[in-house]
């Protein structure tokens, strides 16, 4: 039960549920852009987190600065990203079969290579701050309350990148229609490598942030991979609104659940609960869609989005 | 002179389907070159072809430059650009979202004025998602993107196709722009349309170029009437 011990680290106060919605964001959000919009399976991605980590760790003991550590913990995910991208997984985009063998081959790869040089003992990451405070009578741990709003940030940073940059038009256009973009001008080979090595850097960021508050060994990334996919499925593949909606719910649930219930069997109902949400999801997406309809066509361009379209019909028909 | 588009020996399919066999074909600065040819006889596949989309061999040279082994993107960026004939949108993407990827490091409020002053019913609906749009709005998008970054040279495959006739009015404006601007290597099946804005003809049959000149001097010795089944 790795996904148990995963969150098992989390004291049972209210905060917790706070904390938890957002360490199911953090572990989620790199995903995002390696399965969710560029729709590779890739198994991969806890070892990304690994990778992460384990930068924070060594450069913890190499200088003593595990703050230094945590910012170069991207970096060491984003160049291995970069190598296996080039190197064998960018022929393998919208072929799941193939890439979750590659990807798996690949996590056992990184997890054999860090055992062999860390080896398989637990290891410690620095929590940098340490200690809590009280507010309103609920204790608020230093460090996670630095994971809460580096979590935030990061989405709204994500979410900035996707909505207003050149490069992030140039992957939506990228991942929806990848031979009408290329026609267009837009470098989708290059546009996919960078969005597999953004993916990954923050799954490098989200490791060391977490590795101050669990115990690091080879298996670290492993804790976070079920539950990452959890997230982005039931959030709906390539919606960044969808994967905060689902890591809400998913952690929200887990962490309210284990005050009354152990932690495995809240475990259990969570798993139960992603399995009924991906059941019903189509349903809603499909009012979501309608309602969505309806308002386009209720306003003032709605010619445009209906009207218009009825009425060269009718003259094609005519 | 050097032809903006110049085609030697050019082989291309899908897969191991080998669709073009030893096409060879020349589009002259300023001039409207006709890809004419019965429905399958390899048209559309030409300038997917042209444009990196399919494997192919021989010779593709854009205003002199080998361009045979480039990428979509590279081909785009150099000045050949595509006008696909289906509705080619990207779902989830604003009309300037749309013409902001055409314009690439262009200037972005002059091509979007251009593109308003075109075709004033997309300046009204920048905003709106472009899968929204009717089908010839769609059209006027796709002509519009390929307008705004003066091209060197444009594949335009049969832009007046399944439109109703009052957006074909209001299209063909635009497209004579387009063809006094650019270099144009256009696959219609319209012969008044191919005779309007054509100067030569190349006619396509089961991959190969059959004939090739003068549009009108093909049209009127009776060549396309027989090639076409017109």
């Amino acid at each position: 039960m790795r996904v148990v011990a995963a969150v098992s680290f989390l004291p049972p106060d209210s905060f917790n549920v706070v904390v938890l919605i957002a360490v199911f964001t953090l572990i989620a959000l790199g995903l995002h852009f390696t399965f969710g919009l560029l729709n590779m399976v890739n198994l991969a991605h806890g070892e990304f987190l690994l990778i992460g980590a384990y930068t924070a760790f060594q450069i913890q003991e190499t200088t003593g600065n595990v703050v230094l550590g945590i910012l170069l913990a991207p970096v060491a995910a984003a160049i291995v990203a970069l190598v296996v991208e080039r190197g064998v997984l960018r022929s393998l985009y919208d072929r799941p079969l193939d890439s979750l063998l590659a990807t798996f081959g690949l996590a056992v790869i990184i997890r054999q290579v860090v055992q062999l040089i860390y080896s398989a003992n637990p290891r410690r990451v620095q929590d940098v701050i340490g200690g809590s405070f009280e507010v309103a009578g609920f204790n608020v741990p230093w460090w996670r309350l630095v994971v809460v709003i580096a979590t935030i940030a990061l989405v709204a940073l994500v979410s900035a990148i996707l909505a207003k940059t050149a490069f992030g038009l140039h992957a939506r256009a990228t991942v929806r229609n990848p031979a009408l973009a290329e026609t267009m001008g837009i470098n989708v080979a290059l546009v996919r490598t960078v969005m597999f090595a953004l993916g990954s850097a923050i799954a490098g960021l989200a490791g060391a942030l977490l590795a101050p508050i669990n115990t690091l060994d080879p298996q670290f990334g492993l804790l976070f991979l079920v539950n990452s996919f959890l997230v982005v499925i039931l959030g709906g593949q390539g919606s960044l609104r969808g994967l905060v909606v689902a890591a809400a719910l998913l952690g929200g649930s887990l962490s309210i659940l284990q005050f009354f219930i152990s932690t495995v069997h809240a475990q259990i109902i969570v798993l139960l609960i992603a399995i009924l949400g991906v059941r019903v999801r189509p349903v809603f997406a499909e009012r979501i869609a309608a309602s969505r309809q309806r308002r386009s066509s209720a306003h003032g361009s709605g010619p445009g989005s209906g009207g218009t379209a009825l009425t060269a019909e009718a003259l094609r028909d005519g | 002179m050097t032809p903006v588009l110049g085609i030697s020996g050019l082989h291309a399919g899908y897969g191991s389907s080998i669709v073009l066999r030893d096409v060879s074909l020349e589009v002259p600065p300023g001039s409207v070159a006709c890809l004419m040819g019965r429905n399958g006889a390899g048209k559309t596949t030409l300038l997917r072809a042209l444009m990196g989309a399919l494997p192919r061999t021989g010779t593709v040279q854009l205003d002199g430059r080998d361009i045979s082994d480039w990428n979509g993107h590279r081909i785009n960026r150099a000045g050949m650009v595509w006008v696909p004939q289906e509705d080619a949108v990207f779902p989830g993407l604003t009309v300037r979202e749309h013409l902001f990827i055409a314009l690439g490091r262009r200037a972005r409020d002059a091509g979007l004025a251009e593109a308003a002053e075109l075709f004033p019913i997309l300046g009204e609906r920048m905003d709106q998602e472009a899968q929204t749009l009717s089908g010839g709005e769609r059209k006027m998008l796709g002509i519009a993107q390929a307008l705004i970054v003066r091209p060197k040279l444009v594949l335009m495959d049969e832009p007046t196709e399944g439109v109703a006739p009052i957006i074909v009015e209001q299209l063909q404006p635009a497209i004579r722009v387009l063809t006094e601007s650019a270099a144009v290597l256009l696959v219609e099946q319209n012969i008044d349309t191919a005779l309007a804005l054509g100067s030569q003809a190349y006619v396509l049959e089961h991959g190969t170029i059959v004939e090739a000149g003068d549009i009108r001097r093909l049209y009127d010795d009776g060549v396309l009437e027989r090639r076409l089944g017109l």
